[in-house]
């Protein structure tokens, strides 16, 4: 097979950042290992002094590795399963989005699931589970579905790479072993196609229900119980609709920064983040609609200790969180988005990192009022977290951004060969599908 | 690294993949017993077992199905 990769290819600008990579991109992996490694050894102090490191304190047991557990598990929504849902929707424009998302969610899901097992004083007595493990349990639940939705988010992001991982193996591009090993062989003949198409319809129908049982799982952490703020019927369409919302928000954030980075403004249009950002406008409509329709329903009850931490958030100490929290889902993305002229790349930018940090805050009121407001009779309790939570949250942050780092240095970030299709085949798929649901026209007569 | 090496790897990897759902299976069926031992919320348990189970079993039968067939395919057009 002849070196291919001094020849020039039509979507050169993708092949770029993997053939020949940016002066600074060990210098930003150094970077983020040295705050992964400081991350690792906070950690270790955690497991030698137990959890008296942390802000964790009776009645208060939980705190910001369960906010950021839902938080991370909620930003993995953006990938698979919006991927999913463009693709069997046959939405054209998905085509340079796709595996941005899908990435995401890989990445996120592995950090998120991490998370339970920080919160452990004693991390090996995860072991327990797997041998006197109860199904009984939501927390037995969580593991299981996000397992199942790591593997198939796993492998749906691998199946749709393998053309590109065989491109990158004809150019010759190094290491040549690992896109040999990966692309199976690949030579885009017809039944490889076949064979692709398949498995990614059948990836495609599997994964979207795994993708809604992950958050509604989730959801039941917290709804199963029946303390005060969290046992609530819509918890789990609830948090589905938040996890979306966040998704949403982090994959434009990702979008517009690898736009500028790898200079891709000839495949993220604006046209791509005007949809997803009216996506994003109806996700914040909703979003407000379902937190309405949680507290309205709280509030009409007045039950006792329902309204304690109803009011904690309200007008107690959580209140300016709250209302940030508002702010930052609701008012300024409405604000930026519903208007055509501030619904621009900066607008979005900006639309879209209230959204992540308002979905953050939406966390920290879910889990740490309810907790502080128990129904015994504890006075209220207090949660500041201290430096071990922030680092692991600024280490799992950091594992983020390496691990995109990591994947767009050895795969492309936009599928090549969708593209290469889009280009030869939309334009006929699309006029056929139109023509197909399009009345017919046939001339009849004034009389008729 | 040799094209016999990479296919053995390959080979290995399928192998991995339901060495792995395999596993997860015996461990689902594992709580199952316990939970029926217990009277631990055996219906519950079965119930969600079972879609686990099944789905595990989907993706590696898919992920199989994708690499022989892309294997397959790749003879297939060698041969014609």
């Amino acid at each position: 097979m002849d070196d291919l990769s001094a020849r020039p290819h039509p979507d050169a600008p993708l092949l770029r950042p993997i053939e020949r990579p940016a002066r600074n991109f060990y210098l930003i992996v150094g970077i983020l290992l040295a705050i992964i490694l400081y991350t690792g050894f906070v950690y270790l102090r955690q497991i030698l002094f137990g959890l008296g490191v942390t802000g964790m304190a009776q009645p208060v047991t939980w705190g910001f590795y369960i906010i950021n557990f839902v938080f991370f598990i909620g930003i993995s929504h953006a990938g698979t399963l919006i991927s999913a849902i463009l693709r069997l929707s046959k939405a054209e424009w998905r085509r340079p989005i796709t595996r941005m998302a899908e990435v995401i969610t890989a990445i996120v899901l592995a950090i998120g699931g991490l998370h339970p097992i920080i919160d452990l004083g004693r991390p090996d007595r995860m072991s327990h589970l797997f041998f006197n493990g109860r199904l009984q349990s939501p927390l037995l639940w969580d593991i299981t579905s996000i397992t199942a939705y790591f593997t198939a988010s796993t492998v749906y992001l691998y199946i749709p790479l393998i053309p590109d991982i065989a491109i990158l193996r004809d150019r010759g591009v190094k290491p040549r072993w690992l896109y040999e090993f990966l692309s199976w062989g690949w030579q885009g003949t017809e039944r490889q196609h076949k064979v692709l198409d398949r498995a990614m319809n059948i990836l495609m129908v599997i994964v979207i229900p795994i993708a809604i049982s992950v958050h509604t799982i989730i959801s039941y952490i917290f709804a199963m119980t029946v303390q005060p703020g969290w046992h609530s019927t819509i918890f789990g369409p609830y948090f589905v609709v938040g996890a979306i919302f966040s998704g949403i928000a982090a994959i434009l954030v990702l979008m517009i920064v690898f736009r500028k980075i790898f200079r891709l403004e000839g495949y993220l249009k604006h046209v791509h983040f005007n949809y997803l950002s009216i996506l994003l406008l109806i996700m914040s409509l909703l979003w407000f609609y379902f937190t309405f329709s949680e507290y309205l329903t709280g509030y009409y009850g007045h039950e006792p200790n329902e309204m304690r931490v109803f009011w904690y958030k309200f007008t107690g100490d959580f209140a300016p969180y709250f209302w940030t929290m508002i702010f930052c889902n609701f008012f300024l993305p409405v604000l930026l988005l519903c208007n055509r002229k501030t619904r621009t790349i900066p607008g979005i930018l900006i639309a879209s990192i209230s959204v992540i940090i308002g979905m953050w805050l939406e966390r920290l009121i879910i889990v740490v009022p309810s907790l502080a407001n128990p129904r015994l009779p504890y006075p209220t309790g207090i949660y500041i977290p201290t430096h071990t939570e922030w680092m692991l949250f600024i280490g799992g942050i950091s594992v983020f951004v390496l691990g995109y780092m990591i994947f767009a240095r050895f795969f492309p970030v936009i599928s090549i060969w969708e593209i290469e299709e889009g280009r030869k085949e939309s334009a006929k798929i699309v006029t056929e599908r139109i023509s197909s649901y399009m009345p017919d026209i046939k001339p009849t007569s004034a009389g008729e | 690294m040799s094209k016999k090496t990479i296919e053995g790897l390959q080979i290995v990897s399928i192998s991995l993949i339901w060495v792995l759902f395999t596993g997860i299976a015996i461990w689902v069926f594992n709580l199952i017993k316990v939970s029926l031992e217990l009277h631990d919320a055996p219906d519950a348990s079965v119930a969600i077992s079972i879609v686990a189970i099944l789905i595990f079993l989907v993706l590696a039968s898919v992920l199989t199905y994708v690499f022989i067939g892309l294997r397959k395919g790749r003879n297939e057009d060698k041969e014609t």
